[in-house]
Parts: structure tokens; C-alpha cells; sequence
């Protein structure tokens, strides 16, 4: 055994950023979150030249993932163009040499901050959520043994406590984003602040989910066809936002998630939340072909 | 400017491996191609000086020397086990570690050489399968008894039953049925 057979030849960077020993670590620890889904595997998530907080733990799924004829879409909260999303889908290319896309229908990876598309996930692709708090019984615990000890007891009571808590005093569920969802009927994960317009949409679903966060050091998955359940009352059901009647302003594509923006004299305007959708519809009614897929939500009913 | 480095060789290999691996075990029962036949690329792909493995093939003990890991002396200590074969493996697996409710990745990855479309079928159920699939494996039943008892979700291990480039990925959310 000598020297040169212990080491690799010397290269300035390594494939996709991140070493192989970075990578073997993630590749185990993402192996276990798919065979518990929704249940959070620690690892050790490494530095990359981004802030922890801005989608280190993504980026470092995604960069685990990619290779030369991956093709990458980055969303930040629906939006294509946002300065988050740009930079993190320039520097996968960069250091991967991957294809980029703002089509959802074109991308095997698609690494996303607060948005699922609109767009049906084939069974082919892999979505991949930023999240900033993996631990869902953070509010209610904020010891992070305790609540391992709880998600080990499967006792969620205290989260059913808030949700009822919220009805009591408002009258209705006011949890916006991260909704708090049973995964396979065992583990109560975050699905990070993914809208409650996107929740279902995590449910049977075909494509693979991975959520990672960077700054907590966390990641988990819901592979394909696995329940992903909200947490709701059997009396009080399961409700998505009221956007089923708005109409975005730009493309004229109704039945969507929409931003709303305000006015000038009062009252709102909305745009359509996955912005590449409202892109491809400009297109369609200027008569340029382009290929809108099917999506879940369907004059507004979630019909998948 | 940065230039891209392009990947090398053991980078694609392990790239291509860690897929047919993560798909094998997102789609229990489904049959995903390896680029290589054989233990050797799963090695390279997931076994570094922080694991410590079980292997019963002395070929593949020095290649898992090589890249650091700890060589475990019986299966409960490993958190990696290579099997060239199941039969009659009962006995020594029922050691095998299963994790516990509180770290449930402390669950080993069992990667075995098992016969694809030969032998017992079962059907399968649980997350990553639509309804229920059926396939037949070489493995005999007493294998999947052994298996259902120590497998109290979300405690378990992981299987990737290895037949030449093909794997297929039983992880432990799976409810394996003896047909």
C-alpha cells in the first residue's frame, strides 16, 4: 500500500460542489428518511457558499442528486425570477453542468422555497422543499429531546391542542403555512410553509419528496404514494385557501394560487403564484404553442 | 470564472447507483438497473470510515477496508450488511440492528444477493406502492416471519436485494405478505 493508492488524483473542485464523503453521508441518511417517511434524519449538513437559512439543506439534497443531464427548475415562492431562486439554480448549473428550466413539465429536480407547481408531478421527478423549522412540535415543545421523545411516542396531543385552541378563540384553523401533516399514519412532519393549497398535493402523490433543512441540520422524505395527512377535526374539514374564484390579472388564468398584491385607493390585485404557469398561459393566448400540463387543482377543486 | 469540473468516473458510478437505489427503495418491488452488476458499486456509493459493516464475502472485506469503515465481527454491530446469500441467514440476522423508536436511522441497510422472478412470491404494501405489486424472490418465507417480528415500524432495517445490475429496495414501511 503506498500513498498514491489511499488518495485521488488532485482536482480544484469537486464534482457538484459538495465531496464525496459529504455526499455518501447525505445518500445514506436520505436511503433512511425515504424507509421512515415524514420521520427527521439528522445529518450533518456541510457549509456551500450560501447563508444556512437561504436553502442550504436543498442545495445540498439537489447537489447530491444532479448530474450532467439532470435538468433544474428553482422556485421561491412560485416565482421563477426571484433573486433566491435564480442564484441557487446559476450555481447548481455552474457547478454541475445541469440543464436549467422554468417549466415544470421539462425538469427532473425541481428544489423549491414555500411552493409546490401547480403543474402534476410525474412519476419520474423529484421535488425538493427549503425548509427553515423541520420540527412541527417546535411551538409546542421547545425542547428538542422532549419533543424526539414525543415523535417516538406518537404523541401529538399538544398539536391537536393548538389546532383546537385556534377554533375556540377564531372561530376557525388559522395555521396559514405548515400545516402540520400525518405521514403514513405515523409521523406528524412539517411540510414546510408550503401553502395549505399545496398540502394535498403531497398526498398519493407520484413524484418523490425530499425536505431538507440546512440551518437544523434535518431532513426527511415522502416517497410516492405514501398518506399525507392534515391534521384536522372529523367535524371541521380540511380547508384550502379561497382562491378558487380569483382571477390573476396578468395572464387571466383563474382557479390558482394567487399573490395578492395591493392597490393604489384600497383593495388588492392578484397574479398568479406559480409564475411560469401564468407565463405559459401569456403564451397560449398569443398563440405560441407551449404545453400547459394538467394540474391538480382544476377550476379550483383539487382533483387529482 | 468557475469552470465546471466534470464529474469522474467513481462520481457518475455512485451518481447512477445512489438513484437506482433511492428509486428501488421510494417503489418497493419495482426492478431498478445498476451500472454495474454486483456489491462493489453499492460500497463505493454509500460505505465511508463513518459506517461500520458486516460482510460475509472476503473480496468485499477488503474493498470495504479500503475506503476506512469499520469491519463489524457480526451483524449486531453493523450498520451496513453485505449477504451473498439469505438462505439459512435467519439466524444470524435476528440479531441484525433495528434502530429504536427514538432514532429510527439507526435501523441497519441490509444489501443482500437475492434471485429476482425465481422462488417465493409476496405482495407487498405500504408507502411507495400504489395499492398492492407482487413479486418473487429467492428468499423463503421464514425469512419474511423473521423479518415481520423484527420490524415494528418505525424500528426496522432496510432491504436492497442485489440480482446481478438489478436491485430492488424493500424498506421497513413495507408490509410484505407470503403468497
Amino acid at each position: 500500500m503506498s500513498l498514491s493508492s489511499l488518495t485521488r488524483p488532485w482536482a480544484a473542485t469537486s464534482y457538484g460542489f459538495l465531496d464525496a464523503s459529504a455526499k455518501r453521508e447525505l445518500r445514506r441518511k436520505m436511503l433512511k428518511a425515504i424507509a421512515v417517511p415524514g420521520c427527521q434524519m439528522p445529518y450533518a449538513s456541510r457549509e456551500v457558499p450560501m447563508a444556512r437559512g437561504w436553502g442550504t439543506g436543498g442545495l445540498q439534497v439537489t447537489l447530491t442528486l444532479v448530474n450532467p443531464t439532470s435538468t433544474v427548475k428553482v422556485i421561491d415562492q412560485g416565482a421563477d425570477d426571484g433573486v433566491n431562486a435564480a442564484s441557487i439554480r446559476r450555481f447548481i448549473s455552474r457547478v454541475s453542468g445541469a440543464s436549467e428550466t422554468w417549466d415544470t413539465l421539462a425538469a427532473s429536480i425541481v428544489q423549491s422555497r414555500h411552493r409546490v407547481p401547480e403543474e402534476v408531478m410525474r412519476e419520474d421527478q423529484i421535488l425538493v422543499l427549503q425548509v427553515p423549522n423541520p420540527e412541527p412540535l417546535r411551538g409546542v415543545e421547545p425542547n428538542i429531546s422532549i419533543a424526539r421523545q414525543m415523535h417516538a411516542d406518537a404523541d401529538y396531543g399538544k398539536l391537536w391542542l393548538t389546532l383546537y385552541e385556534q377554533i375556540v378563540r377564531k372561530g376557525r384553523i388559522m395555521q396559514g403555512a405548515a400545516y402540520p401533516s400525518m405521514v403514513n399514519g405515523r409521523h406528524v412532519m412539517t411540510p414546510s410553509p408550503i401553502p395549505r393549497w399545496d398540502v394535498p398535493k403531497l398526498n398519493m402523490a407520484k413524484h418523490l419528496t425530499f425536505l431538507s433543512a440546512g440551518r437544523e441540520k434535518r431532513l426527511f422524505a415522502v416517497p410516492p404514494f405514501t398518506r399525507v395527512e392534515p391534521l384536522v377535526f372529523s367535524d371541521r374539514p380540511y380547508r384550502v385557501e379561497d382562491h378558487a374564484d380569483l382571477t390573476c390579472r396578468r395572464s387571466g388564468v383563474s382557479g390558482y394560487f394567487m399573490n395578492e398584491l395591493p392597490i393604489d385607493g384600497g383593495g388588492s390585485a392578484f397574479e398568479v403564484s406559480d409564475s411560469n404557469l401564468g407565463i405559459k398561459a401569456i403564451q397560449q393566448a398569443e398563440g405560441t404553442p407551449v404545453e400547459i400540463g394538467k394540474t391538480w387543482y382544476r377550476n379550483g377543486e383539487f382533483s387529482a | 470564472m468557475l469552470t465546471v469540473a466534470p464529474p469522474d468516473a467513481v462520481e457518475l458510478r455512485a451518481n447512477a447507483t445512489f438513484e437506482a437505489l433511492m428509486w428501488a427503495l421510494s417503489r418497493p418491488g419495482d426492478i431498478r438497473d445498476m451500472p454495474e452488476a454486483g456489491f462493489s458499486a453499492v460500497v463505493e456509493t454509500l460505505v465511508d470510515l463513518e459506517c461500520t459493516v458486516f460482510s460475509d464475502d472476503p473480496d468485499l472485506r477488503a474493498q470495504i477496508a479500503a475506503t476506512g469503515a469499520l469491519q463489524a465481527e457480526d451483524v449486531s454491530q453493523a450498520d451496513h450488511v453485505f449477504l451473498s446469500s439469505l438462505e439459512g441467514a435467519e439466524a444470524r440476522l435476528v440479531a441484525l440492528r433495528c434502530g429504536s423508536a427514538l432514532y429510527p436511522d439507526d435501523g441497519a441497510t441490509l444489501v443482500a444477493a437475492v434471485r429476482h422472478g425465481v422462488g417465493q412470491r409476496v405482495r407487498l404494501s405500504g408507502p411507495g406502492v400504489d395499492g398492492t405489486i407482487e413479486v418473487t424472490l429467492g428468499i423463503a418465507s421464514g425469512f419474511w416471519a423473521m423479518r415481520a417480528m423484527l420490524c415494528a415500524y418505525p424500528e426496522g432495517f432496510d432491504m436492497l436485494l442485489v440480482d446481478g445490475r438489478s436491485v430492488i429496495g424493500i424498506p421497513r414501511s413495507t408490509k410484505v405478505e407470503v403468497l
